[in-house]
């Protein structure tokens, strides 16, 4: 299968999905909307891979929407904004219900819906340049599905704080380090893509079906809201 | 309207409400908890007002409910007694529906009760003196609402921790930034309203409408389980395309300048709390 805005790779067991539009600061435009799609249902059916990582080319990880784009292709943003209301949006791991472990490497910026890839990744690290910026509010968007799967994740003081004031603050790799937003912070910058394979590669001498059972109970758990 | 147990005030865009008892460390008197409700709905309802922030007089910031006070009154105990068992309580921005953002800046003590108005905050702050306990336990009292408000925004052995320890251990500023309860710590303390004012006034440059769809969002997805939260965070999301601040927000950015946003409409949705 073939990709224009992502880059699908397989390194032993680990499958790789880069968002490929580094001009574009890896904005999602209605072409990568579906390649996204595609991309986690080909890793998640392939049997040879047990691990999938989640990083992009160039200075940015994502930055969300891309909003000129999607302008000028009226059936794609019509078909986004349906998505978007009826919550049946398809481009992350969590939406296209893939078990098996998805480690996000956050290769730079991360800004508004950049964060649904690092809220619904199972395993988060970062460079050490790799900062989180929701300018949602600046722009009069609201922020909604990755700020309240974030706040299940980590502590939610901080969240609604990166929420209200929009662009006028970020947040650094070591503060979201110490938050547990992320787990790892890798230094230098460009020893990221090596250690999330490395790390992957511990992943993947774990029970692929102990691990399945495993992720499909914790995050079920964010379902319920008592016992 | 007039207070006595708080202030309220204006600095442009940004409504105060000061806790005003600092001789009694800003506990809540039965007077002091009816003024509350009032005053966040004033500040709610002002649309010169685009972000709250609430703080304390004197070394403390807050110490909860005055029980001497309430119980020696005749009426007070009986009448706070009721408030709790029916779980209409009036005294935070989340109790009163509030959907501009509020930051709690705390100074120095805040103590049992006053963890409401950090656990009911959208953004809290300290002075680097500040210190946090909860000493319920330790006179025979159950630590409950605020602390179930705290274990969902913060990791939970924390504050189960302080309630447990009750007055016997304090947690500083410090530890508190590390948890995530709060997001700043300020440093001389003397600087803390200065750097709330300054705080507010970026967050006032945001598009007010969706601030309050974002609010609504993030604070109903405490109620829900994942995938509801997200269908219902996502009613709030779309209530807002179509408002002109999303025309104006992209052009002003482009166009280098700071939005006119259109004022809050006032609401008569006031959400689940």
């Amino acid at each position: 299968m073939s990709y224009q805005c992502l880059k699908v790779e397989r390194r032993g067991p680990v499958g790789w999905i880069i968002f490929n539009r580094p001009d574009a600061g890896n904005a999602m435009d209605a072409a990568m909307f579906d390649e996204l799609e595609r991309a986690w249902l080909e890793l998640d059916t392939d049997p040879d891979v047990r691990v999938i990582v989640n990083t992009g080319e160039g200075h940015a990880f994502q930055t969300g929407v891309d909003v000129a784009q999607l302008a000028t292709d009226r059936d794609a943003l019509r078909e986004n904004a349906r998505r978007t209301r009826d919550a049946t949006l398809r481009f992350t791991a969590w939406h296209c219900q893939v078990w098996k472990p998805v480690i996000a490497a956050v290769n730079g910026v991360c800004a508004g819906g950049g964060l649904h890839f690092v809220a619904d990744a199972d395993i988060v690290i970062a460079s050490s340049n790799a900062t989180f910026i929701d300018p949602h509010v600046s722009v009069g968007q609201v922020v909604a599905y990755e700020g309240i799967t974030l706040i299940r994740k980590s502590p939610m003081e901080p969240i609604v704080r990166m929420a209200l004031v929009g662009r006028h603050e970020r947040v650094d790799a070591a503060r979201a380090h110490q938050l547990g937003i992320i787990s790892e912070v890798v230094d230098p910058p460009d020893a990221l893509r090596e250690h999330a394979q490395a790390l992957a590669e511990k992943v993947a001498r774990n029970s692929p079906a102990a691990m399945a059972a495993t992720k499909r109970a914790l995050w079920g758990a964010l379902e319920s809201t008592g016992t | 309207m007039s207070y006595e147990h708080l202030i309220v005030e204006r600095h442009g865009p940004v409504g105060w409400l000061i806790n005003n008892r600092p001789d009694q460390l800003n506990a809540m008197n039965a007077r002091m908890r009816d003024e509350f409700a009032d005053a966040w709905i004033e500040l709610d309802r002002d649309p010169d007002v685009r972000v709250i922030v609430h703080t304390g007089e004197g070394r403390a910031f807050q110490t909860g409910v005055d029980v001497a006070e309430i119980a020696s009154d005749g009426v007070g105990m009986q009448r706070y007694r009721d408030s709790v068992e029916n779980f209409d309580l009036h005294f935070t921005a989340w109790h009163q529906h509030v959907w501009k953002p509020v930051i709690t800046a705390v100074n120095g003590i805040c103590c049992g009760g006053g963890f409401h108005w950090v656990a009911d905050a959208d953004i809290v702050i300290a002075a680097s003196d500040a210190q946090f306990f909860d000493p319920h336990v330790s006179v025979g009292q159950v630590v409950s609402i605020e602390a179930i408000g705290l274990i969902r925004k913060m990791p939970a052995e924390a504050v189960m921790r302080m309630a447990f320890m009750g007055r016997h251990e304090r947690m500083g500023a410090d530890r508190a930034y590390e948890l995530g309860m709060i997001s700043e710590i300020v440093d001389p303390p003397d600087r803390l309203r200065e750097r709330a004012q300054e705080l507010a006034e970026t967050i006032a440059k945001n598009s007010p409408t969706a601030m309050a769809a974002t609010k609504k969002a993030l604070w109903g997805a405490l109620e829900a389980g994942l995938t509801d939260a997200c269908r219902e965070g996502a009613k709030h999301l779309v209530s807002v395309w179509g408002h002109p601040d999303q025309e104006e927000g992209p052009r002003a950015f482009a166009e280098k300048r700071e939005p006119q946003w259109q004022p809050l409409e006032p609401t008569t949705d006031t959400g689940t709390p």
